[in-house]
């Protein structure tokens, strides 16, 4: 009598515990798991005005304003990892009857330039204002260069100006963060 | 990031319903039945767990994904499914991984007739629900998800670490009716849980009136998590150090907390059985080493407004991330509260009609399975019902069993269940009484044992107790 529960136990364990098995798998492919989230994100906007492009108080033009602010999430390690591609968006919105440079310089914690971009915007009419659209790509070792920044200086020139210059000077930016983990 | 992915989506599979154990329900030859119904019919006169070897329970699962979904061997990429299974899945699907392990159980039969039963066990219970917005919002990110509200309300997890102290009554009433109820006492070692969340994340393309191009808005956010026993840990140097301090919590060191149980067993006619219980019907009161975090409120992210103030060479310009940093933590602050806090125990219910036939006659002297008297069926068959209540709703299962007696010391049960994980679940449970020492060991999801990548859910009862029918 015991050797039969004795074998119908160890039958009973052997088909739980034995054949209990996990196939036609392969957990490698674990190595292969990559997120891949494409994130749209607001960066910066202004709205530059003619009179900022004169001193008023000693009746001079000021030919170029900046500004700067930290973008401190840029070089963060775990971005500097992650980031395959970003691509800039920059929309115009000029109503100012000159055209403008504008330049992007990416600073790094240490004052260094690591990366520039920068465009010229159309002439506006007070009227009727133009837009000017411009993209940078950012990928490959340009995005080592991008991401030990944690700094943008902008700075918008203009070619000439005067106490009677009117409009403004719109801009609207975002970027487009290709990430991979 | 890759590795948590991984770690979530191996625990998927290692890890039926949580916490059902419908083989071990109504088999009164195995006296763990009597956790289960405390109503239950009771043969033995007396019983001993053997200590940490009485029950051993583990249970895990996943309802709408298994590791082979995942891990399967082809020529597809891993991620095309991973991105397919994630938009197959519902907010109502869940992880779930219970175990526990018996200390101490033991029982007699009084002369009273009363057959007093008690112990201790320890138990871990998670659940949490699949926040599928939040993971499409990791996976894909938000570029082709314009104007779509990811809801932050989905997220919905528990999690409990706990000492249950036990003490119950069981007595046959009349000829055909048994009840018994349990008195718990929870020692809480670490409990957390974040449920009732609200909000929605959109990112809308402005108009020509927005400031910038995109509108990323947080509206309604109440998103919280409560935990006890952690603040405590938070501080401790080492693993060393953490695992003593939560083994002192699980003698009355932590949160309190009661409960009970309570069933019948009612012999409708010779032939038909029919049995109830409710089991954790209770709560844990978290009132020491408390500590929940909250975020609530709206805020819009426009990005960063440059201002060119007229600056003198050297002077610094506005702190505008500081700035926007600072904002963002006014609109939607995340408060640290040590309110107390009332936890239920996810209570169960379960029940079951049998039908007996056959009689069962004993051969040799003792009537070891039978010192209660009552005619003992060879063959029973019967339907049992079981729900839990989780954050989200109950989930419940079904399950139509065979029970036999095949020997005076051996017995067994199959089952076969419909839960929410699958519709083919077949289990199978063997008592066997040697001598004095019952042994049991019942397992689930037979059918995907061949395979356990395949198994959305595993569940494992085994356990050995010694048994005492003399007068």
């Amino acid at each position: 009598m015991n050797k039969t529960i004795f074998h119908s136990i160890f039958m009973v364990c052997v088909c739980l515990l034995i054949s209990a098995c996990v196939k036609d798998t392969d957990f490698d492919q674990a190595e292969d798991i990559a997120l891949t989230p494409i994130v749209e994100l607001d960066l910066i906007y202004f709205n530059l005005r003619a009179d900022q492009f004169y001193d008023t108080i000693n009746s001079n033009p000021v030919l170029t304003v900046t500004d700067t602010t930290e973008i401190k999430f840029l070089d963060d390690s775990s971005l500097q990892e992650s980031l395959k591609r970003a691509e800039f968006y920059f929309k115009f919105t000029n109503s100012i009857p000159r055209d403008f440079q504008v330049d992007f310089q990416f600073l790094s914690e240490t004052n260094d330039t690591t990366y520039v971009a920068g465009t010229s915007v159309s002439e506006g009419i007070p009227t009727a204002p133009i837009i000017t659209e411009y993209k940078e790509v950012v990928e490959g070792d340009d995005i080592l260069r991008l991401t030990q920044s944690n700094r943008v200086v902008v700075s918008v020139t203009i070619p000439s100006s005067d106490e009677n210059l009117e409009g403004t000077l719109n801009l609207k930016s975002k970027t487009t963060y290709f990430l991979e983990y | 990031m890759r590795n948590l992915f991984t770690f979530i989506l191996s625990l998927v599979g290692f890890f039926a319903i949580s916490q059902n154990k419908q083989i071990l329900y109504g088999f009164d030859d195995i006296p763990q039945s009597l956790m289960l119904n405390p109503g239950s019919k009771v043969s033995q006169n007396k019983h001993y767990g053997i200590p940490f070897l009485s029950q051993i329970h583990f249970n895990g699962g996943s309802s709408g994904v298994s590791v082979y979904d995942i891990f399967k061997d082809g020529n597809d990429n891993i991620n095309d499914r991973i991105t397919q299974k994630l938009f197959e899945m519902k907010n109502t699907d869940f992880f779930t991984a219970t175990q526990q392990l018996e200390l101490i159980n033991f029982g007699w039969r009084a002369r009273n007739e009363i057959y007093f039963s008690g112990g201790i066990y320890q138990e871990f219970d998670f659940i949490a629900y699949f926040p599928k917005d939040l993971a499409i919002l990791a996976w894909e990110g938000n570029r082709d998800y314009l104007d779509y509200q990811f809801d932050l309300g989905e997220i919905s997890t528990t999690g409990d670490f706990l000492t249950v102290y036990h003490f119950g009554l069981n007595k046959q009433i009349t000829d055909k009716l048994t009840v018994g109820a349990r008195l718990k006492l929870y020692s809480s070692m670490f409990s957390y849980r974040s449920v009732n969340n609200s909000g929605t994340f959109t990112t809308r393309l402005g108009s020509e009136s927005s400031e910038n191009i995109y509108e990323h808005s947080i509206e309604n956010a109440d998103v919280s998590v409560e935990t006890s026993g952690y603040v405590s840990l938070r501080d401790l140097d080492g693993a060393s150090q953490v695992t003593s301090e939560i083994l002192g919590r699980a003698f009355f060191g932590g949160n309190i907390g009661v409960g009970v149980d309570f069933g019948f067993t009612y012999n409708i006619n010779n032939a038909w059985t029919l049995t109830a219980s409710a089991l954790d019907v209770g709560a844990i009161f978290h009132t020491k080493d408390v500590e929940s975090y909250r975020a609530h409120g709206d805020y819009t992210l426009d990005g960063i407004n440059l201002i060119f103030p007229p600056l003198s060479e050297g002077d610094p310009t506005f702190p505008y991330y500081d700035d926007l940093e600072d904002e963002i933590e006014r609109e939607i602050p995340i408060d640290t509260l040590n309110n107390s806090y009332t936890q239920f125990r996810p209570a169960k219910i379960n029940a079951g009609i049998s039908y007996g036939f056959g009689r069962f006659s004993v051969s040799g002297e003792c009537d070891c399975m039978n010192m209660g008297g009552d005619e003992l069926h060879k063959h029973n068959v019967g339907l049992q019902f079981y729900s839990i209540f989780r954050p989200k709703g109950p989930q419940m299962a079904g399950t139509l069993f065979y029970h036999r007696r095949i020997t005076d010391y051996l017995s067994a049960k199959a089952t076969y269940t419909v839960d929410s994980y699958s519709s083919s679940n077949v289990g199978l449970g063997v008592s066997a009484a040697l001598g004095n020492v019952n042994l049991y060991i019942a397992a689930d999801n037979l059918l995907r044992y061949s395979n356990l990548a395949k198994a959305k859910s595993v569940s494992l009862q085994l356990g050995l107790n010694i048994i005492i029918d003399e007068e």
